[in-house]
């Protein structure tokens, strides 16, 4: 076993074994952290051995199901070693942040098993394994709904998981159809992305097969107007189940659209690029204006997340090596300062019992350190210099420009949208009159600092030496626009 | 031991084993717990008996000079035989605690399910119209005074009565469709009969071609096709658990072991007349199932229900495997095996949690499931989630060749239907999973004892989670690879003449 399998069953495993031991609380606690720090440990390792010379790296490969040509293979590249990154340093700091909230098994064990999921479906080159992973991931994130949510969680947990089950059939549809014409073409089946590529489809039947995977990754991530889903799940989510799915889930989806569209419809992709990025752009204004008029502090960051998430899908879009480098590492940056967001509104609520911004206010007088990191973190989600959202957006917007000039200009207008609400948010909560629910408001205590402030420094780092971490994006980056170029020349 | 031998053991095991019960159950010796264990060591021992068969792909010629070629033995037969006869112990055994607690399950019972399962073995080894009638007749009968055992329900009164007067009517069929067969091939032989209409140029073969269809309407009556599966949730809901989870798992295979003969043995030059009504018959299936399914307030019901829509599933790779290819027969092999397991899982865990009282399980029953028996909660979790073609359950494998060979024969269309109709099963299957874990529990923990039944819950939804994911690579146990690769010898040896 490779280091890439045992990143990716680990969690799972561990998952397993404590549903079926049932060990007190304390234990499961203690196992979730030393299985989640092993992960970092190895996925630092990872990152270190990643020669950003090459691509794709760490390959392993079992036959599966022989038949049918369907494989285990896995192997990581510069865009996907970044989503797994931030899914190993973000898993453990969740609980230290919450681990005094949750006394419940379950919410630990389907933390585990999300973990797992997200690794996989990161890591999977081939179809069949990916699919796998994709639908595993949900039964954790709708076991955790309807357990810990809050509100009308089952009816929540239920639309969620109709949703995305649809998107992923229609998926599952795709897949079957080019494996089955990779066979007609080639003598036997295949779901190997490498293998997939030589395909060549008729343009209709690719841009019906395109649209299979693309309903599936719309509703994840989700872009307009898959978003229904959205305001009602994020308000009746547990905290780690939020930053599961702004953080973690929603990113692999942006992610998909690049690893599996961009490489086995690569000309279709390009041909329907402007429409996504005018539905990305506008996504990006309407989701916006939607984080202004919410009076609900988790709902107001869902639609922030979204808004942020169709700058991704229109970085991706642009087809330009520095929109690809911008958009992978805003997919790192937005997860890293997303995720420290919500755990801070978790922290919160858990402190206020309060969600609706109305009722907030003046905690920066109570409770300093909160307020630095609240704002420092709101503002490294907006994108201000230094942190890691600003190195992101600069290069979005300098593909945005490369791309054409207006689409240019307006997403570097549509980004102040994120500025106005988030300052008006910042505003609300943590200046003014002191209200009925935070006049108690008690400052971060030792282990919320010790889950948060390496996040932050972590966004610094980002933001000041982006050279070190684009490195290693640079070469897939690359490898990739050459193939762009072959297209551009035709 | 040579294969004529293993031919005739396991229908004779099973005829003696049922005789003897029939004789023993008279005698003062008799207690439940020794009919139980005489009947579950012979379907053990015939099992056994007839897994060993499986090593080795053999073709039809077998038994040549036995019964005037009536009976053939091959891969595919001892492949169903050995279906039926797992499904049969795992029912049984599932069901003990069922069982044990309901005093209808007399011994006449043990014998019933030993000669239902008799017919069935019978049914996949026929190769002639004839003999399938009679072995289809042995099985039905069987099972019609099965779901009536119990005289004092009403609703199992109603039951029998609408099952065995529209199962005989439904007879009745197949009967006229073989006469015009026969009136024309001049044999009920199956070898025969194809040979005949290879022969013949097709406008000629009104005959064959009407009687091929009227046969076809018996089974896609057996498999509770709509419009012809009116009866389905009457009768499902009328039977007692472990029944129904035998008419719905074991008993629907057996027919489709047949149809497969029938139709890739001996049909398959009609096929392509008779793959619009077969995709008709899915679609209606699919969308009809569907709707039961959904409105359903009683868990069996629900489940019963849902087995339309498999049967619809595998219609629309019976369609695909007219046009020739072998892996769209094995996918239905493949399927009903994965169904069946999940199938026998679930109403087991139905049958385990009921106790063998006569309550209806609603949804609201199962409320807080999770938190008071977690273990079972889970099994029917993995059970509901194979259903519903879940990755990493058999299920989503079976589902995964079936629309797989429905895209290869190019009905892609149909595949997109049928993960639609799998789309609209995710809600009523997870609508269970949500009263298990979201809801607060309406009893207090129960021990339901019994841990035979228990274990071999556990065991099926080790077999529906290993069917997932297995490979050989793991331990060296058989897993997806050889599954499959079995189900292709078995359609394979329908062509080795």
């Amino acid at each position: 076993m490779s280091t890439l399998s045992i990143i990716i069953f680990s969690p799972i495993i561990a998952a397993l074994f404590l549903f079926f031991t049932r060990p007190n609380i304390a234990i499961v606690k203690i196992v979730y952290m030393v299985v989640t720090l092993s992960v970092l440990y190895l996925a630092v390792g990872l990152y270190i051995d990643f020669d950003p010379a090459k691509s794709m790296q760490f390959i392993e490969y079992h036959p599966w199901i022989s038949e049918y040509g369907i494989n285990y293979h896995v192997g990581v590249d510069g865009v996907s070693l970044g989503i797994v990154m931030m899914n190993a340093i973000i898993m453990p700091l969740v609980t230290l942040a919450l681990h005094k909230l949750r006394d419940k098994n379950g919410y630990w064990i389907n933390l585990l098993f999300v973990q797992g999921g997200i690794m996989g479906a990161v890591l999977s080159l081939d179809l069949m394994l990916f699919y796998l992973f994709w639908e595993l991931m949900l039964l954790p994130i709708f076991f955790m709904l309807g357990l810990f949510g809050y509100g009308k969680k089952n009816y929540v947990a239920m639309k969620f998981n109709m949703y995305t089950i649809f998107g992923s059939l229609m998926m599952l549809i795709a897949i079957l159809y080019i494996a089955v014409q990779y066979k007609e073409q080639f003598g036997t089946y295949s779901f190997d992305l490498n293998e997939l590529k030589y395909l060549t489809l008729s343009s209709s039947e690719s841009l019906l097969v395109f649209s299979g995977f693309m309903l599936a990754f719309a509703i994840k991530i989700p872009i307009f107007p898959f978003h229904t889903w959205l305001s009602d799940t994020y308000r009746s989510a547990p905290t780690g189940i939020v930053i599961v799915m702004s953080a973690l889930m929603a990113k692999l989806g942006v992610y998909a659209i690049w690893r599996f569209l961009f490489t086995l419809f690569n000309e279709t992709s390009h041909a329907v690029a402007p429409y996504f990025i005018g539905i990305g752009l506008f996504g990006l204004i309407y989701f916006g204006f939607s984080a202004m008029t919410q009076t609900h502090i988790k709902r107001m960051f869902a639609f922030s997340s979204a808004s942020h998430l169709s700058l991704i899908v229109v970085g991706f879009f642009i087809y330009d090596v520095y929109g690809l480098i911008g958009s992978s590492y805003l997919i790192v940056a937005h997860a890293l300062s997303s995720a420290a967001l919500f755990l801070m509104v978790g922290i919160m609520f858990e402190r206020t019992r309060a969600y609706r911004i109305d009722d907030l206010g003046g905690i920066a007088r109570v409770a300093p350190k909160f307020a630095l990191l609240f704002v420092f973190f709101s503002l490294s989600i907006v994108g201000v210099p230094l942190t890691a959202g600003f190195v992101a957006e600069v290069l979005i917007i300098l593909g945005a420009f490369k791309y054409n000039i207006y689409i240019g200009l307006l997403t570097t207008t549509t980004i102040l949208i994120a500025m106005l609400f988030m300052f008006k948010t910042i505003s609300k909560v943590l200046y003014g009159e002191l209200s009925e629910s935070t006049k108690d408001f008690k400052d971060l205590r030792l282990h919320e600092l010790v889950a948060l402030v390496p996040l932050a420094l972590l966004i610094l780092v980002m933001g000041i030496f982006p050279n070190y971490f684009i490195k290693k994006i640079e070469p897939t980056a690359e490898s990739y626009s050459q193939k762009i170029g072959v297209i551009y020349n035709d | 031991m040579t294969n004529e031998f293993i031919a005739l053991a396991v229908p004779a095991l099973l005829l003696f084993s049922a005789i003897f019960i029939l004789l023993f159950g008279l005698s003062s010796y008799y207690t439940k717990a020794r009919g139980y264990y005489i009947t579950l060591a012979t379907l053990l021992v015939t099992l056994l008996i007839s897994v060993n068969a499986l090593s080795e792909k053999h073709s039809i010629d077998l038994l040549p000079e036995l019964f005037n070629s009536m009976v053939v033995y091959d891969t595919f037969s001892t492949t169903f035989i050995s279906l039926f006869l797992f499904g049969g112990f795992l029912t049984l055994a599932i069901a003990k605690s069922f069982i044990f607690n309901t005093k209808y399950f007399t011994f006449e019972s043990f014998v019933l399910f030993l000669f239902s399962l008799f017919g069935m073995v019978m049914l996949s080894m026929s190769n002639e119209l004839l003999t399938a009638f009679i072995a289809l007749e042995i099985a039905s009968m069987s099972v019609y005074i099965l779901v009536g055992l119990n005289r004092n329900s009403l609703k199992a009164s109603e039951a029998f009565f609408k099952y065995l007067l529209l199962g005989s009517f439904a007879a009745s069929f197949y009967l006229l469709g073989m006469m015009l067969i026969y009136a024309q091939a001049k044999s009920t032989n199956l070898d025969v009969i194809a040979e005949y209409m290879l022969r013949t140029d097709l406008n000629s073969q009104l005959l064959i071609i009407s009687g091929g269809l009227l046969i076809m309407i018996t089974i896609l009556f057996k498999i509770a096709a709509v419009p012809f599966g009116a009866w389905v949730i009457d009768v499902y809901e009328g039977a007692s658990l472990p029944i129904t989870a035998y008419m719905a798992g074991i008993f629907k295979i057996a027919v489709f072991a047949f149809a497969l003969r029938l139709f890739l043995g001996s049909y398959i030059s009609l096929s392509d007349l008779y793959a619009p009504l077969i995709l008709g018959a899915s679609v209606v299936t699919m969308f009809g199932g569907s709707v039961l399914a959904v409105i359903q307030t009683s868990v069996k019901k629900m489940l019963a229900a849902s087995s339309v829509v498999h049967s619809g599933y595998i219609l629309i790779a019976f369609a695909a495997a007219g046009s020739g290819t072998v892996s769209s027969a094995s996918a239905i092999l493949f399927y009903l095996f994965a169904y069946f397991i999940s199938a026998i899982g679930a109403f087991g865990v139905l049958s385990y949690i009921s106790r063998g009282s006569e309550k209806v399980i609603n949804f609201d029953d199962l409320n807080g499931l999770a938190t008071t028996n977690p273990i079972i909660a889970a099994s029917l979790t993995v059970f509901l989630l194979s259903l519903a073609g879940f990755p990493s359950t058999i299920g989503f494998i079976g589902k995964f060749y079936i629309f797989t060979s429905a895209i290869e024969s190019g009905y892609t269309p149909f595949a997109i239907f049928g993960a639609v109709t799998a789309f609209i099963s995710i809600y009523y299957y997870f609508k269970i999973i949500v009263h298990m874990y979201f809801k607060d529990k309406v009893h207090e923990k129960i021990d339901y004892g019994h841990k035979l039944s228990f274990a071999f819950i556990i065991i099926c939804s080790v077999i529906v989670l290993w069917g997932g994911v297995g490979t050989s690579l793991l331990f060296d146990i058989p897993g997806i690879n050889e599954l499959n690769k079995l189900s292709k010898y078995a359609i394979e040896s329908l062509y080795l003449k």
